[in-house]
């Protein structure tokens, strides 16, 4: 999905007024003029500006080229399924790490993945389980990073 | 016995060194992987340090961070997923000399280059400090909105793509940098609710998805088809650096004095220092239009800021004990465990043992030479891995990384959101770096902006009242408008061919 200078400025004055909206209702610091609002508002008088200039810019240019163009990867569905399929593992991991514990989710994540991509299924589950253990060894071990544990293989820990 | 044989013969024990080279490969180590950072590993060694003595304690963890700094250029270098905004300024071009086949000079360069700068600031540091200090401190909120200001503009004119796209990524970088509760007034901003927002965006979750995922994302978009790295020459890693060295003395000079004198201002630090410098270098280079596209000018010049900046964070440390950054500030607090109380009397009480920390000092910077050549051979086979492997074991990294940063799982939630915009940016050609900047120096900027005008009571004169200030001012100013001024006195020019 690419837009183009005038749909960006467009987009970019639209954003600018909705967070000078957004602002007013922050409040300044009692007896001073400043607070909260008025970065929002140095942000959206910024991107106001920015905005116009790009729409006016474009309109002076005359653009001709499409306002919405479509990538490449977005006409193939091999590479929508691919894309949509990486998304969805990050939600998945989010979603079933802490109730079935890191392993069993990472090596999902992986293992799906890879085959997502066409790697061979046994390369791509023998890999998955070396980087899952190399991974939970040297985070939740090395580094003590508290990573969500699964009561059958506690010994990992 | 002198002091200096003195800090001599407690650096030189064979524990001391061993504890150096072992920090060294932890460091390597955890900067290596996308999403740690070099704050994390020194927050790792503090529980380690208190065994130890103060020299070891302290070797340790400039060892470590000064190491960790350097590795983040790897992931940035080999696979555009820079490991500290500092490293984002030269990602581009590092990324680039990958691609045609030159990743050990792009990395050697950066190796080389740190560890130039950061003996540079060293002996800034030990021959200086007092004035440098003394200088730091008369930056006021003034100096710092200027400061800030100037950092934040060579990002738009420095990243690849044309001024207003950068301009959206700093927009966007800004306004992310409003969200949670820290601000003037104190105010909840752009929370809805959430508990995990009152704190704020993190930035290392928010890097990890502009620049990781949305790589991740983009070459599962391609079918993990990365384009071939061409084979390179059998120059080796060190090799090339001398004829670096030979053609660009004075960018290594150059950005080792910025980047010194930068990290010299606390709360500044790397990440100013790196994107000033870079943009330095392109000003001046006779070669501009070549900066983005795989030139290794600016990662000397740049890289030797980075590192530069990390030694002067230690001046206001050292001197006043007053933190530069997060790193420092831990150190601080390890030197008062250990009963080396930082301040103007650390010089007077303890000289042996200050002395030692210079010498460390030095030693972490030219142990980084050996350690990165094997870590940079090493890394470098991540090259030959296909992709379709390679990625989702990246995938894997950057949730933990994200996950590790707070140890909750809203770091990946915020991974997936920026990866999402990251993604739809680059579709855009909207450049990445600039939003990572605004994200980073958001709050100072909004804190000195707000602090000056309450100072000034509104009046904006006020900040060209100090001499600094005003310099700082101007010359920021002047960026801005100079390339206005020249366009119009092209335009103007009988002749001239008007701009499509």
């Amino acid at each position: 999905m690419k837009f183009n200078d005038l749909l960006l400025g467009l987009l970019v004055f639209c954003g600018g007024v909705a967070i000078w909206v957004s602002a007013l209702g922050f409040t300044d610091i009692p007896g001073q003029s400043y607070g909260a609002g008025t970065m929002p508002r140095a942000i959206a008088i910024f991107a106001g500006c920015l905005g116009l200039f790009m729409i006016a810019k474009a309109a002076i240019a005359g653009t001709r080229m499409p306002r919405l163009e479509l990538a490449a990867w977005v006409r193939s569905r091999r590479s929508l399924v691919s894309v949509a399929v990486a998304l969805a593992l990050i939600v998945f991991y989010i979603v079933a790490a802490p109730a079935i514990g890191f392993v069993p989710a990472s090596l999902v994540v992986m293992v799906v993945l890879m085959l997502t991509l066409r790697t061979r299924p046994l390369t791509a589950l023998l890999v998955s389980v070396v980087a899952c253990v190399v991974i939970q060894q040297a985070f939740g071990r090395l580094l003590l990073v508290p990573l969500p544990r699964s009561e059958f293989l506690g010994f990992l820990w | 016995m002198s002091v200096v044989s003195e800090a001599f013969a407690l650096v030189f024990q064979p524990y001391v060194l061993m504890v150096i080279a072992a920090s060294a490969a932890f460091g390597m180590f955890v900067g290596a992987i996308p999403g740690l950072t070099a704050t994390m590993a020194t927050a790792l060694l503090v529980p380690v340090t208190f065994f130890m003595e103060p020299v070891p304690a302290i070797a340790a963890i400039v060892t470590a961070t000064a190491m960790a700094i350097f590795a983040g250029d790897i992931p940035g270098s080999l696979l555009r997923m820079p490991g500290t905004p500092a490293s984002a300024a030269y990602v581009e071009d590092a990324y680039r000399m990958t691609r045609s086949g030159r990743s050990e000079e792009a990395l050697g360069a950066s190796l080389v280059f740190s560890a130039i700068g950061g003996i540079f600031g060293t002996i800034v540091l030990v021959t200086a400090s007092p004035i440098l200090a003394d200088i730091a401190l008369k930056f006021s909120s003034f100096e710092y909105f200027w400061l800030v200001v100037l950092g934040l503009s060579c990002a738009i004119f420095v990243s690849p793509g044309s001024v207003p796209r950068g301009m959206i990524s700093l927009i966007i970088g800004l306004f992310a940098a409003t969200v949670g509760i820290d601000n003037p007034a104190g105010q909840p901003r752009y929370t809805f609710g959430n508990v995990e927002l009152l704190a704020g965006i993190q930035f290392i979750p928010a890097m990890i998805g502009l620049f990781a995922i949305s790589e991740v994302l983009r070459s599962v978009a391609a079918g993990a088809d990365m384009p071939a790295v061409e084979k390179g020459g059998r120059a080796g890693i060190f090799t090339r650096q001398l004829d670096n060295m030979r053609r660009y003395p004075l960018q290594a000079l150059r950005g080792s004095i910025t980047g010194t004198a930068i990290g010299a201002l606390p709360g500044a630090g790397a990440d100013i220092a790196a994107w000033i410098s870079y943009a330095i270098s392109k000003k001046f280079s006779r070669q501009k239009e070549k900066f983005g596209t795989g030139h290794v000018e600016g990662i000397v010049e740049a890289g030797a800021s980075n590192n530069g900046a990390v030694s002067g964070a230690w001046i206001p440390a050292l001197v006043f004990g007053i933190p530069g950054d997060s790193i420092t500030a831990i150190v601080i607090g390890v030197l008062y465990v250990k009963g080396l109380n930082p301040g103007p009397t650390i010089f007077i009480n303890q000289p042996q043992l200050i002395y030692a920390v210079f010498i460390v000092f030095f030693l972490a910077n030219l142990i980084m030479l050996p350690f990165g050549w094997v870590a940079i051979k090493a890394a470098r086979t991540i090259l030959s891995i296909p992709a379709r492997v390679l990625m989702p074991i990246i995938l894997m990294f950057c949730i933990v990384g994200s996950f590790a940063i707070n140890n909750s799982p809203f770091g990946i939630v915020l991974m997936l959101v920026f990866g999402i915009v990251g993604f739809l940016m680059e579709e855009n050609d909207i450049p990445i770096a600039p939003a990572i900047l605004g994200l980073v120096l958001g709050p100072m900027l909004e804190q000195n902006f707000v602090t000056s005008m309450i100072k000034a009571d509104g009046s904006f004169l006020a900040f060209f009242e100090r001499p600094i200030a005003a310099g700082l001012g101007i010359f920021t100013i002047a960026i801005w408008s100079i390339p206005l001024i020249m366009l119009a006195i092209r335009r103007g020019r009988p002749g001239a061919v008007p701009a499509a």
